[in-house]
């Protein structure tokens, strides 16, 4: 299977604090791969450093055969890599319909067609009842949910989700779930950060731990979850049982 | 049936027209002139001020190019303002350039402070071009008497016509950049920068592209304003009241909305000029606090402008009709 997304030894330091160090995971064309680890663990700046937020101090991040290193965060979506933030950044003064436009006028700058396209996104993620509603009035689960109709609406191969599930009650978990889902099953290339863990072991079939900057183990939910090194970044020293069958 | 909109349209333009057909008072007409020129100047201020929030209080380096191209092409070369005029906007895009450069790596209050150090630097360095510009001392225009092909004319009317078309123009040009795809960035540019990438909006060169339109149509207004009052010196052309006035009337009227300059520059500049002519021989500085008092009432009063107003309640009459 093809790469969509390959990045090699990334590090980056902030003064003193070494964010992500050696970093390095790929992701398949059409997988889901959920990035995880504790507060503080360099998650969301691999995301601000693949997406061009940040520019890493060494390695290198090439996605569909293209390096994506110095490029800005503009260029970086047209290539087809759309993000999500953690905390969602709506336009606030737009209403919803005119948020999803902006994102869809990327690929086409019709604004009929921009519409259209908005609408389907809009509709895809469950917002169409709100589609003129201002933007600055959505609740939490909403605004979430325009993030992605915003990101999708870019048209993206690869879908970044920096922790599109937190703060929310375990039905809306649900409903995110499914939308994710969907999303994998169009062929949709997803990264996923994210602290809620039943989310995760129901989208991603491969999981990569970051502790400290620096990925610390890798493999499938089952036996990530057993792996003792992941207990104790998690839970600390005492936790940690010799035997991964141990937690099962 | 024809709408009612069109009617409404075509009746206002018509009044506009005949104005000055029938208004024969200097000082009114003087009013209704410097009306039509500020609110142009509001408009080009508001598409980068207003839609892309870029609070630019130097827009005054524009005005300023555009009077002296095209007075020094008039007095140097004997060339006439309207090939000045178009001269005078391509010298302040070039401009801007630059000064966007350099400008947009900063932002919010930062970004302000800068343009404003950019006008005043543009206005020193014509103070002190004494041979070639005519330093602190200015000049006044040639008065060729009735010239319309050297944008001269003999009554105030032909000075009003021009203004109005100039704010037509502007309006037109706001107007397709609001409904396209370039409004949608410009806003989206101004309520998050970095939200904007993230779903590919270059903003690096959609703020660049908002300011030469905007530097373009600011030139204009400093070609007209030299051509009607017939003296320039740097004082004047690079005035501060040019830049704070452009970014008032939009304040005031209702920032990044079509007509919100207009209506800010209708409502203040008439009564700047009454107070003025009413106060301003009483003891030195009433009318400015007046003037003051009436600015800090309407934006507590209406932060967001006064053009909220009428949209609410037309908004209100819809719901109920």
């Amino acid at each position: 299977m093809a790469e969509a997304l390959v990045v090699r030894g990334v590090s980056k330091r902030f003064g003193g604090l070494r964010a992500v160090a050696d970093f390095s995971f790929s992701v398949n064309e059409g997988e889901t791969v959920a990035l995880i680890g504790p507060n503080g663990a360099g998650k969301t700046t691999s995301f601000n450093l693949i997406t061009g937020y940040y520019r890493p101090d060494a390695g290198s991040i090439t996605a569909f055969g293209r390096e994506l290193v110095g490029l800005p965060p503009y260029e970086i979506c047209t290539l087809g890599l759309a993000r999500t933030f953690q905390v969602a950044r709506p336009f606030g003064q737009m209403t919803v319909l005119a948020n999803v436009m902006t994102g869809a006028f990327l690929r086409d700058r019709r604004p009929h067609i921009a519409r259209e396209r908005a609408r389907e996104a809009i509709r895809f993620v469950g917002l169409a009842d709100k589609e003129n509603a201002l933007a600055a009035d959505l609740t939490t689960i909403d605004e979430r949910r325009l993030e992605m109709a915003r990101a999708l609406a870019t048209e993206p191969k690869l879908l970044l989700l920096d922790e599109v599930m937190a703060g929310l009650n375990p039905s809306e978990i649900d409903q995110a779930v499914g939308l994710v889902g969907q999303l994998a099953q169009r062929g949709l290339t997803i990264v996923i950060v994210e602290h809620v863990m039943r989310a995760i072991m129901a989208v991603a079939r491969h999981i990569v731990v970051l502790d400290h900057g620096q990925k610390i183990a890798e493999g499938t939910p089952r036996t990530v979850v057993g792996n003792p090194e992941v207990i104790r970044a998690y839970l600390g020293t005492g936790y940690a049982h010799p035997h991964p069958h141990a937690t099962d | 049936m024809v709408p009612i909109k069109t009617i409404a349209i075509v009746l206002a333009a018509t009044i506009l027209i005949a104005l000055p057909l029938v208004v024969k008072n200097a000082f009114a007409l003087d009013i209704c002139i410097r009306v039509l020129l500020f609110a142009f100047i509001g408009v080009a201020w508001n598409l980068m001020g207003g839609y892309a929030k870029q609070l630019s209080l130097g827009h005054a380096a524009f005005f300023g190019l555009g009077a002296y191209t095209s007075t020094l092409l008039l007095i140097r070369l004997g060339i006439s303002p309207w090939i000045g005029i178009v001269a005078g906007g391509v010298v302040a895009m070039l401009v801007s350039l630059p000064i966007g450069w350099l400008c947009f790596r900063l932002r919010g209050p930062y970004f302000a402070i800068a343009t404003i150090a950019v006008a005043q630097v543009l206005m020193l360095l014509f103070l002190k071009l004494r041979d070639f510009a005519w330093g602190a001392e200015g000049t006044t225009l040639p008065n060729l008497g009735n010239a319309p092909l050297m944008m001269q004319f003999g009554g105030k009317a032909g000075y009003y016509w021009l203004a109005l078309v100039l704010l037509a123009l502007a309006l037109a040009i706001t107007y397709r950049i609001e409904r396209s795809w370039m409004g949608y960035y410009l806003v989206a540019v101004g309520e998050d920068e970095d939200a904007a990438e993230a779903i590919g909006v270059n903003a690096p060169r959609i703020k660049r592209d908002v300011y030469l339109i905007s530097a373009f149509l600011t030139a204009l207004a400093g070609t007209f304003y030299v051509q009607y009052i017939y003296f320039i010196d740097p004082n004047t052309a690079f005035s501060f009241n040019v830049s704070v006035e452009a970014a008032l009337v939009s304040i005031v009227g209702g920032i990044g909305t079509l007509w919100g300059p207009v209506l800010g520059t209708i409502l203040l500049e008439p009564t700047s000029a009454l107070l003025q002519s009413t106060l301003g021989s009483g003891r030195g500085g009433v009318q400015l606090t007046v003037y003051a008092l009436i600015l800090m009432a309407v934006i507590l009063w209406r932060p967001t402008g006064l053009l909220g107003i009428f949209t609410d309640t037309y908004q209100r009459i819809a719901r109920r009709g």
